[in-house]
């Protein structure tokens, strides 16, 4: 890591902000910020719908359901994204071409985080007892009150946890990405492959540069998501 | 219990369906479509057959490496707290932060023949760029931290009486890990040493940089894949993808299996 840093503040401080706020690198990490924040938000909605369903909901192939939510850990990434490119690609089954746009690597996305939030609410919302909830039915709130309440609050430290770890894992994503992309510089370059491009073209030291600008924000939105989940759990004590 | 709203079972069930199931469904579809004849053909590819060893070769290093190392180092933090553990518990799980492209870079920045290390150890006729060591060291690297992810938590849970119990009534320290700790660890271990599987066997962007992707020589099944589709060769990398998909729906029942015993365990405390 400190190889990192050395090349890429090598050639002095000027160097690497020239390296970060090179054109194709802001287009590439403001696209990889956009897509990382819509898929993390989606699967915050989604992945919260889900831990539910698993835990309060019984129903056969529930027990497929939980298994399948692992699948993008267990599945290799480019596994991911040579799939997603032909079922979503220019040869698609389905008659839909999404490469190259933002929509296909924030479905590559989508697919790579999804069980970061079901896994860190799912624990927290097996060890809620009923009894708030259900007071508060028998005082006579009704089920969108009682869920916005109680339910989200005591959800909510573990959501954003969850939150957090998925979107940085979406900042640096490449294998499922890079194939749906097509890796247009300006329009479809995420910051993993650009970094990709530069490293294997032999400049490294800007490569070390973005690396450390993405690496930056990874740990700047981890930190602040842990720091906003520590700040909702204290509360409610 | 209280029941969820169908419909929102209905809508969780469709978007992991779209999301997950369908893709899923579709790499065995692709790779059964032409056929049991043209299936065999290409699972005989040699260029195939050489990465997936190699591949196979990689995760037979890396992995009980990184159990000896997540199982150590869990140890370590937790039972000889010390100022440098506190950094390495802090430092440990940043390679699950870190882009795989990056961790590629750092390693090359590294080891190159004109890198920090890599001069010394070309000296000696070492060279880990674009051969089989960078390559398990690239695995090493951005799996590290899955198995003591597990194995920390459980540590602090259980505590060390039973531990200091044993050392009173004379155990030593290899007995006691053998007989007391590693009972309690071992299916928070396994399910670590799962996802550690899953990782070695799935990586792409790391390696990508690290072994060159040389055919025959540096290339693991994932970079086959990869180089099958670049070149229009998508149905061999199909059979490649088929292939780890069926290795990753064995990683998935082995995850569900340890969070499985692992539940039983705590019951059974409880």
């Amino acid at each position: 890591m400190a190889a990192l840093v050395t090349n890429a503040f090598g050639h002095g401080l000027g160097s690497f902000w020239d390296a970060v706020v090179a054109p194709e690198s802001l287009a590439a990490l403001r696209l990889t910020l956009l897509c990382a924040a819509v898929g993390a938000a989606v699967n915050a909605v989604a992945g919260l719908a889900t831990a539910w369903v698993l835990v309060r909901d019984r129903f056969i192939g529930q027990g497929i359901l939980n298994a399948l939510i692992d699948l993008p850990f267990a599945l290799p990434t480019v596994v991911a994204g040579v799939t997603l490119y032909t079922l979503y690609g220019p040869l698609s089954p389905l008659h839909v071409n999404i490469t190259g746009t933002w929509i296909g690597i924030t479905i590559a996305i989508m697919f790579v985080t999804l069980p970061f939030t079901v896994r860190s609410v799912q624990p927290v919302l097996e060890s809620m007892t009923f009894n708030a909830e259900a007071a508060a039915a028998t005082l006579g709130a009704s089920a969108p009150r009682i869920f916005r309440t109680i339910t989200l609050p005591t959800l909510a430290p573990a959501l954003l946890t969850g939150t957090g770890l998925a979107f940085a894992r979406a900042i640096g994503e490449y294998g499922s990405v890079v194939f749906i992309s097509n890796n247009l510089p300006y329009r479809s370059e995420v910051a993993s492959s650009y970094i990709f491009s530069l490293t294997t073209s032999g400049q490294t030291s800007a490569a070390a540069s973005v690396s450390v600008a993405l690496l930056v924000i990874a740990f700047a939105l981890l930190l602040l998501f842990g720091a906003l989940s520590r700040r909702l759990s204290r509360g409610q004590r | 219990m209280k029941r969820s709203p169908l419909a929102l079972r209905v809508l969780v069930l469709v978007y992991v369906g779209v999301l997950v199931g369908l893709p899923l469904g579709f790499v065995f579809q692709q790779a059964l479509a032409h056929g049991m004849r043209a299936l065999a053909a290409a699972l005989a590819d040699a260029q195939m057959d050489h990465a997936l060893w190699l591949t196979v070769k990689v995760a037979l290093v890396a992995v009980p490496l990184n159990v000896v190392f997540g199982v150590g180092a869990s140890l370590w933090i937790v039972r000889h707290p010390s100022h440098f553990t506190r950094v390495l518990d802090a430092l440990i799980d940043v390679p699950l932060a870190i882009s795989p492209v990056i961790v590629g870079l750092v390693l090359m920045l590294a080891y190159a023949q004109n890198g920090w290390f890599g001069h010394v150890l070309a000296l000696w006729g070492w060279h880990v760029m674009f051969s089989y060591p960078g390559i398990v060291l690239a695995s090493v690297f951005v799996s590290l931290p899955l198995v003591s992810r597990q194995v920390i938590p459980l540590l602090r849970e259980i505590g060390d009486h039973a531990e200091q119990t044993a050392a009173t009534l004379g155990a030593g320290p290899v007995r006691i890990f053998f007989t007391i700790t590693m009972r309690s660890i071992t299916w928070a271990s396994a399910y670590g040493v799962s996802l550690t599987l899953a990782r070695v066997i799935g990586e792409y962007g790391a390696v990508l940089i690290v072994s060159g992707n040389i055919a025959f020589v540096t290339q693991t099944l994932t970079l086959d894949i990869g180089a099958n589709f670049e070149n229009f060769n998508t149905y061999q990398g199909f059979i490649g993808a088929s292939l780890l998909a069926l290795a990753s729906i064995v990683v998935l029942a082995m995850l569900s299996a340890a969070r499985h015993r692992e539940r039983k365990r705590h019951e059974h405390l409880a």
